[in-house]
């Protein structure tokens, strides 16, 4: 009878986990989130993708571990495939989606944008440079375009924080 | 322990050798998913696109009570694994403590992002306009936010000592007389005849109010001062020259530095703020508050805003409008979410949770685990980068 075989694979369950198992899972968990916060705070930030990419790493580990162990998906058959695939591919056809809006544009702004935009901290700190026409109070705050928006501009070139070594 | 007493009967489908409950939970999560990524995606692209983004202090963010919320949503994830166990091995009772220890656990999660957007709003951050006075850049608009904000704080104090029985004229400060002759709107004020003090009018005083009576003439005090040396002589310099004002600029930021200081861009850039100090560069050209002047809970330097919460001056932040739109987006949906966990969780301690509800223990333990997914991928989005 189903029934039957059904409870005794059901009997076989319970004994997959077991207590310990979930316990070392969140143990792990909680070490791989000391040691996302520990990168945040540490020299590897200096290189920002470095870091990015290391807390990425983290997140993703962590994520597999709740939902191979605390979903119980590590045991369970061929099924979890069939619903979790075309999620994922829809998730990353959802993110591809916006690149052409977003990242293909990224040095671009119109000018009505640059108008109300925030000033671009240049060169890592400082927010103001020295220029010729210097007033007593130092030096002017920068705007992020490289040039001053002409009649009929539709787009301008901004500026990457990288890029930002040459004079305005 | 027998688990013979209730055979659990399923129905199986054709497609898949498990519950129809069990399927359910599988699709909506795989819904949830893609509302997720969705979200977070938009968040990635919009943040590295952005001209600027502004650094933890300045929008008081605690990484420290990110990394706190996190580890009680793990324990809550283990809890409710444990009161599955329980719940397989018939021990009902067991079952429901360790409910109930999940509940409480996600309560506590709730709570600390309550007191966490409760230290955004009492500084000024706030999702969206029109409630949000967030400016991206301190120019003529957000000065003229900044005067419009002054001159409703006069008129509400003004309106109020009035109420009771004390009347104010504006202090003929050299700047705003020199500078405003024609101005329309300083003229409500600047007109009234001077009174040398409150007590010319002293005979409609209401006695009892003595105290807020000096309160509020204090504040005005304050609103004053701050005009005269802050936003006056801004607009002053604007005026004077409007096209190649360098001088205005400049006292715009200083003004806009006043009301709520920053701490100069992306927290990476920190390491080298602490190195450019350290080689003795000039505080005036880097923008960055000296450790001397920060305080607060979280590091943010102290500005008028902060002295005098009752101002709430319009604040300029750099990017802050986008992080506000999205943090709070984030965080909120995550949070509804979680509260949604916690109302099922309270639902289920009024259930007998024995074997034969295994499967309804182990569906909202999916739910939970999947808000607990979500979190790990929000905190070091939201709070590390």
């Amino acid at each position: 009878m189903t029934e039957h075989t059904h409870s005794t694979h059901h009997d076989e369950h319970a004994s997959h986990g077991g207590l310990g198992k979930y316990l070392t899972v969140a143990a792990a968990l909680m070490v791989l989130t000391a040691i996302s916060f520990w990168v945040a705070n540490s020299p590897i930030m200096d290189t920002p993708s470095v870091g990015w990419l290391v807390m990425m790493a983290v997140s993703v580990t962590k994520a597999m571990l709740v939902i191979m162990f605390f979903m119980h998906l590590i045991w369970e058959a061929n099924w979890k495939y069939v619903l979790t695939i075309p999620a994922t591919i829809m998730s990353v056809l959802l993110v591809i989606a916006l690149v052409p809006d977003i990242y293909m544009r990224y040095h671009q702004a119109t000018p009505e944008r640059l108008l109300h935009a925030a000033d671009v901290p240049q060169a890592k700190q400082h927010i103001f440079e020295i220029t010729e026409g210097e007033s007593e109070l130092g030096a002017r705050p920068r705007s992020a375009a490289r040039r001053l928006a002409q009649p009929g501009d539709q787009y301008i070139e901004i500026h990457d924080e990288q890029s930002s070594g040459d004079s305005h | 322990m027998s688990d013979h007493g209730h055979h659990v009967h399923f129905e199986y489908q054709p497609a898949l050798p498990i519950s129809n409950g069990k399927v359910i939970m599988w699709l909506f999560l795989s819904t949830e998913i893609m509302f997720f990524a969705a979200l977070i995606g938009t968040y990635i692209v919009l943040r590295f696109g952005a001209l600027t983004w502004p650094s933890p202090q300045d929008v008081h963010l605690v990484e420290t009570i990110g990394a706190l919320n996190t580890l009680f949503l793990i324990i809550s994830s283990v809890t409710i694994v444990i009161a599955l166990e329980c719940a397989r091995k018939n021990q009902a009772l067991a079952a429901k403590g360790w409910v109930l220890v999940t509940l409480l656990f996600g309560t506590v999660f709730l709570l600390i992002k309550g007191y966490e957007y409760n230290s955004k709003f009492a500084h000024g951050i706030y999702p969206a306009h029109p409630h949000s006075p967030i400016y991206e850049k301190a120019d003529i608009y957000y000065a003229s936010a900044v005067r419009g904000r002054i001159r409703e704080l006069r008129t509400e104090i003004d309106t109020q000592l009035s109420e009771w029985g004390v009347t104010i004229a504006a202090p003929a400060t050299a700047t705003t007389e020199g500078a405003a002759p024609a101005d329309p709107a300083a003229a409500p004020a600047s007109t009234e005849p001077p009174a040398e003090a409150a007590t010319a009018a002293a005979e409609d005083v209401d006695p009892g109010r003595a105290e807020d009576i000096e309160r509020l003439k204090m504040y005005r005090q304050s609103l004053d001062d701050f005009e005269a040396e802050y936003v006056a002589p801004a607009e002053l310099a604007i005026r004077e020259n409007p096209a190649a004002s360098i001088d205005g600029r400049l006292l715009l930021e200083r003004m806009a530095d006043r009301i709520y200081p920053l701490h100069g861009g992306h927290a990476s850039d920190e390491h080298e703020s602490d190195h450019a100090e350290a080689e003795g560069e000039d505080d005036a050209s880097t923008h960055i508050v000296p450790a001397a002047l920060q305080s607060g809970g979280d590091g943010h330097a102290l500005g008028i805003n902060d002295e005098h919460p009752w101002m709430k001056l319009p604040i300029r932040i750099p990017g802050g409008n986008m992080w506000a739109s999205t943090y709070f987006l984030l965080t909120g949906f995550h949070a509804l979410h979680v509260l949604v966990g916690l109302i099922v969780f309270f639902i289920l301690l009024f259930i007998r949770l024995d074997a034969t509800r295994t499967g309804t223990v182990e569906n909202i333990g999916l739910y939970w685990h999947f808000v607990d997914i979500v979190w790990i991928f929000l905190f070091p989005l939201l709070y590390l980068f």
